[in-house]
């Protein structure tokens, strides 16, 4: 019993969110009715997206200083 | 009589007995009262604790789903990362990941005020009513002129502070004569020379938060940078329009809105006049920052509204001081 994703998935993982956030934080508006129902505060994502950005090169430096 | 009769003794219990009685009477009203107001005193609680829940569940009721959706989204991807613990499934751990995330994301970047647009217009139409009574009334006919303030940052003595306000003057006759500085700094309502009133503008709040976006005062940028920098803020930024072009026309400027969240006030519901002079407080706000970009006087020569009330094209003019 262990968590079966190693330190490299994680960080293609959190590669890939912080694309899609990027992307989904330039496309949407929250003036816009595209969203239908959903409201949600556009810097909040884009801040969330950085985040991700953040811990991936994180990731990437993790994996340089310990290449196992 | 019967006093008498009984003798002595009686007649000492009897007296007790009347100013007993006598004396009770408006006990009786006190403690009558105390209970009534005891009583209302407690339906009021319960009337106050009935309106708490009532407006609770008005605000369930009127939440956006935004939080639910995420509290789900994180129980489903909690278990489903327990479950890929359990099973050694990285397929499982991804979505567990996924899931958890999304839910996560989604209680972070919920808005923590969510105001209709059609508010905006409910709250402006009373200001718009009085400021149309007002002209009718003094019967003024004078188109309004925005006058531009002093940069904060500016020495003034104390008597001449009140010119860092800015001011929208409507005069009383259609010749434009500008009221003296004196006068303005007294931040009076009523001007006696030349005729005509002083108001704030609709967009006075706007823009300062123009500015605030901005990160500077518009008397510190030229004309050129409040051209580049207003369909930023104004789409993009504060998103109070889908579309915003701003071009200058000979000697007037032009701007182009399109979907403005303040234009149900130029439905012809409303019947408002005095939106189509001092303008929205849009396109006022942007007569503000013209007039201390510029820092010339700014008037609202024309508007045209579009049918369904959606585009709304405004020319204004520079006037000099």
């Amino acid at each position: 019993m262990y968590f079966p994703l190693s330190l490299w998935d994680i960080g293609l993982w959190i590669a890939m969110m912080a694309i899609i956030l990027l992307v989904t934080s330039e496309l949407i508006g929250s003036y816009s009715d595209h969203f239908g129902d959903f409201v949600i505060e556009k810097t909040r994502l884009r801040l969330a997206a950085i985040f991700l950005g953040v811990a991936f090169m994180i990731t990437v430096l993790l994996r340089i200083a310990i290449p196992s | 009589m019967e006093v008498l009769i009984y003798g002595k003794s009686q007649w000492k219990k009897w007296k007790i007995l009347v100013s007993l009685k006598s004396r009770d009477k408006p006990k009786d009203d006190k403690e009558s009262e105390q209970a009534t107001v005891q009583y209302l005193m407690k339906t009021l609680e319960n009337l106050q604790k009935e309106n708490e829940i009532l407006k609770r569940d008005l605000l369930k009721s009127k939440r956006t789903p935004t939080g639910k959706i995420g509290f789900i989204l994180l129980a489903i991807g909690a278990l489903t990362l327990a479950g890929s613990v359990i099973n050694t499934s990285t397929v499982l751990a991804f979505i567990g990941l996924g899931l958890t995330f999304w839910g996560a994301l989604f209680l972070f970047a919920r808005p923590v005020k969510f105001v209709k647009s059609t508010l905006l217009d409910s709250t402006a139409i009373s200001s718009y009513t009085t400021i149309d009574r007002m002209i009718r009334d003094l019967s003024y006919k004078g188109k309004p002129i925005y006058i531009p303030p002093y940069p904060k940052e500016a020495y003034l003595p104390e008597y001449l502070k009140g010119l860092k306000e800015m001011i929208v003057f409507i005069p009383a006759e259609d010749i434009v004569a500008m009221p003296t500085i004196e006068e303005m700094a007294k931040k009076q309502f009523i001007l006696e020379n030349p005729k005509g009133i002083c108001i704030a503008p609709p967009g006075y709040g706007l823009v300062s938060l123009f500015e605030r976006e901005l990160k500077t005062e518009f008397t510190q940028i030229s004309i050129d940078e409040l051209y580049n920098s207003l369909p930023t803020i104004i789409v993009n930024n504060l998103e109070l329009a889908e579309e915003f072009e701003i071009n200058p026309e000979k000697d007037l400027i032009h701007v182009k809105i399109v979907n403005s969240v303040y234009n149900d006030l130029y439905a012809n519901e409303q019947n408002i006049k005095s939106i189509h002079s001092i303008g929205c407080p849009l396109t006022s706000a942007i007569a503000c920052a013209l007039a201390k970009t510029t820092g010339k006087l700014i008037v609202v020569v024309k508007d045209l509204i579009s049918p369904d009330s959606k585009t709304i094209e405004i020319w204004y003019q520079t006037l000099e001081a």
